[in-house]
């Protein structure tokens, strides 16, 4: 229970239905002054979360994971942007944190189901997309093993977001029924993840230090203050007066070189992605065709497997895709279904 | 029907005692003066309010102006620790001298005096959860202004050699508080045999409301007030004086004095029987301060290979209410600061649950704890084996 409006209103559905529900809030990181009112994780969030456990009669606890969460969680956070790469932390929370370290914790207390307030579904032991295409959080999803996934109850995943609002405020949820939606990553105050980056790895770090902005052919078109403030994608940040804009097209760890290049340079017609996570019972083939998709909210793209192993999978797509960065997730769907999903290579 | 939940969480606070609620309801009501008025409803809060302090002190082996009421134990810490450094301050004694395994509100308000110039000393604790007496020796010197140290450990029940280091600092010429708040009620506490310059308690654990308690300040020892405002409690305490929480701390002193002798061989035995129990259901369960003198009420253990936050949530769910360290603003538990001071290994000190018995205990509630323990540490063993 992130003190927020879906997981407040799953726990209250769940306890409408005659399940013996207990809540818990895990608690992330330290609070720090740099944090002061964040819309997950900060004080005043787990006081939300037990006030709405205390309305809804359920016991509520706060779990401490910070140690685990910046194990798990944050340091690859660091270590990925250290080496050029794009990460995506939500994802080895859902893996690690919530869906194992918190697991383990609901099997101490003889719990036989976990709840979320994600939208996405879980059916016959298969992960499917929620029913809110806008909404839909399988992207952050994939990694849960498919034990996890056996137990999972996603109440609000049947649902639309407006839905859970209205349903929020008939369920007498007010205080958390208007919140706004949580959209930064949680521990990065203000959506400057460069501070973090700073605290972590130091100013003298070489993803943090002046290297050369240049072109496909090597051309140096400028310089920037540290590759790691930098995205596949991105336009902000470049040198401008060329007559087409410039988007970060690569990053270059080794040589601290930023790729730069017009749109069309974005596009890619494969990836490989790897710490591949399957959630049914039989893998994609080489052959099949598949839906994937490259970011969250990014449209499915169709793209025919190429290569696949328990842990790596290949895909080449029917038409070309924009800005696929390494770091993050690519998720394989089949229809509604997810079949699995790894990080792109 | 599942059975009534079992409260094992005494030390944290207790039930308001019905001779205590109806003690002080009067004052509530017909009797609601303001006891510095110069009319009779204020002559009766007066009144009301006089006589409490007469009986709380003597309770404590004291004299009535040596009572100084306040809002609780943190309040009655904080005033004895700043109130009397506040007055010593510049008179060429800078040490303080303290403990770390203080409860907050004094380890915290002799931050405070060490940040207003103090030199802050904290004593080492050996491992049996007694303060290190060469320790204290070597620090309780003639530059020392003030020395704070607590006559029971609110974790571990550990009874301090209060008497030896509040003799220590008289010889240095120092000031001596003790925090009193677990030893009320639990030990002969007296002024008259023990030393000391100031002294706290705190109501709500025994039998009176929360946000009452009490500083003993030795006549001659100058205090300095936290608070500025009316002359109220020789201007230590402004504030209009609460009658009806004076009443209810004195009624509770003294029905905790004349029950003591019989409920502490009662709460040994229960406190026993759960240790005993305990034991044996959980072999390697570590009892932590056992080698030394300990309140009879508080057991204090860690079990290997859990945590205590897991430890904590299975007995609540099974309807178990006890304890661990301190808790953090929200709500997640930390490691105790006791038992790092103890210097046991942080794996010990991060699965310490508190049991502590008192006035809702009954044996039966003792064997049904020590029935459904052994499921406790193994639902808590699941729970720490991912990490």
């Amino acid at each position: 229970m992130s003190g927020g409006v879906d997981s407040s209103v799953a726990a209250a559905l769940l306890v409408r239905q005659g399940y013996d529900v207990v809540g818990v809030t895990m608690k992330l990181f330290e609070d720090g002054a740099a944090l002061p009112d964040r819309p997950c994780c900060s004080l005043d969030a787990t006081s939300d979360a037990r006030r709405v456990a205390e309305q809804l009669g359920i016991p509520h606890y706060v779990l401490n994971m910070v140690d685990h969460f910046g194990r798990d969680v944050i340091a690859d956070f660091v270590a990925e942007y250290a080496r050029g790469r794009t990460p995506i932390p939500c994802v080895r929370c859902n893996t690690f944190t919530k869906f194992s370290d918190l697991v383990a914790k609901a099997d101490g207390i003889g719990a036989a189901f976990v709840a979320t307030g994600h939208y996405a579904r879980a059916l016959g032991g298969e992960l499917h997309r929620g029913a809110d295409d806008n909404k839909d959080q399988t992207y952050f999803l994939w990694g849960i093993r498919r034990d996890v996934v056996k137990r999972l109850l996603l109440p609000v995943g049947e649902m639309t977001k407006d839905e859970t609002r209205a349903l929020a405020r008939e369920l007498r949820l007010p205080r958390v029924a208007d919140k706004p939606e949580s959209q930064e990553i949680c521990f990065v105050p203000d959506g400057d993840y460069v501070q973090i980056l700073r605290r972590e790895l130091g100013e003298e770090a070489p993803s943090l230090s002046r290297g050369n902005i240049v072109t496909a052919n090597g051309d140096v078109v400028g310089e920037h203050d540290g590759f790691a403030r930098y995205t596949i994608g991105q336009r902000r940040g470049l040198p401008g007066g060329s007559a087409d804009p410039l988007y970060v097209v690569a990053l270059r760890p080794e040589t601290r070189e930023v790729v730069v290049g017009p749109r069309d340079a974005l596009l890619g017609s494969q990836l490989s992605a790897s710490e591949v996570n399957w959630l049914v019972d039989t893998p994609p083939r080489v052959g099949d065709t598949v839906q994937v998709r490259v970011r969250h909210r990014a449209p499915l793209a169709n793209a025919k497997v190429e290569a696949v192993t328990a842990r790596a999978v290949r895909v080449a797509f029917e038409t070309p895709v924009s800005a696929i960065s390494p770091g993050q997730s690519a998720v394989l769907y089949d229809g509604p279904r997810v079949l699995g999903g790894g990080f792109i290579d | 029907m599942p059975a009534p939940p079992i409260y094992l969480d005494h030390a944290a606070t207790t039930p308001v005692r019905p001779e205590v609620l109806e003690a002080m309801l009067p004052y509530f009501d017909a009797k609601f003066g303001n006891a510095s008025s110069a009319h009779r409803w204020g002559r009766e809060a007066r009144a009301a309010t006089d006589a409490a302090r007469e009986r709380i002190a003597a309770c404590l082996g004291a004299q009535p102006d040596e009572i100084c009421l306040t809002s609780g134990g943190t309040e009655a810490d904080n005033l004895a620790v700043l109130g009397g450094w506040r007055v010593q301050q510049g008179n060429g004694r800078p040490g303080i001298v303290s403990t770390p395994i203080e409860h907050k509100a004094v380890l915290e308000a002799v931050h405070q005096a060490a940040r207003e110039g103090g030199d802050e000393r904290l004593l080492a604790i050996d491992p049996t959860g007694l303060v290190n007496l060469d320790a204290a020796r070597a620090h309780i010197r003639q530059d020392v202004a003030l020395v704070s140290v607590m006559w029971v450990n609110n974790e571990t029940g550990v009874i301090q050699p209060v008497a030896e280091l509040a003799e220590m600092a008289k010889a240095a010429g120092a000031i001596f508080h003790t925090d009193a708040v677990q030893a009320f009620g639990k030990l002969d506490v007296d002024v008259r045999s023990l030393p000391c310059d100031f002294l706290s308690v705190s109501g709500h654990k025994f039998g009176a409301p929360k946000s009452i308690g009490a500083v003993y300040v030795r006549r001659g020892t100058a205090l300095a007030p936290l608070f500025f405002g009316g002359s109220q409690d020789r201007g230590r305490r402004p504030g209009t004086e609460n009658t009806p929480m004076a009443v209810a701390l004195a009624t509770a002193m003294e029905l905790a004095l004349s029950e003591r002798d019989v409920e502490v061989a009662r709460l040994r035995s229960l406190r026993d029987r759960l240790e005993a129990g305990l034991r044996a259901a959980q072999p390697d369960l570590v009892v932590h301060g056992h080698v030394a003198p300990r309140v009879p009420h508080i057991l204090h253990c860690s079990v290997p290979g859990t945590d205590s936050e897991s430890l904590l949530m299975s007995l609540d769910l099974k309807g178990v209410a006890a304890s661990s360290g301190s808790a953090c603003q929200s709500g997640s538990v930390t490691p105790s600061h006791v038992l790092t001071a103890m210097g046991l290994p942080a794996d010990v000190g991060a699965s310490a649950v508190r049991f502590s018995v008192g006035k809702l205990t009954a044996a039966e509630q003792i064997d049904r704890v020590i029935a459904l323990f052994p499921d406790v540490v193994r639902g808590a063993r699941a729970m720490a084996g991912k990490f």
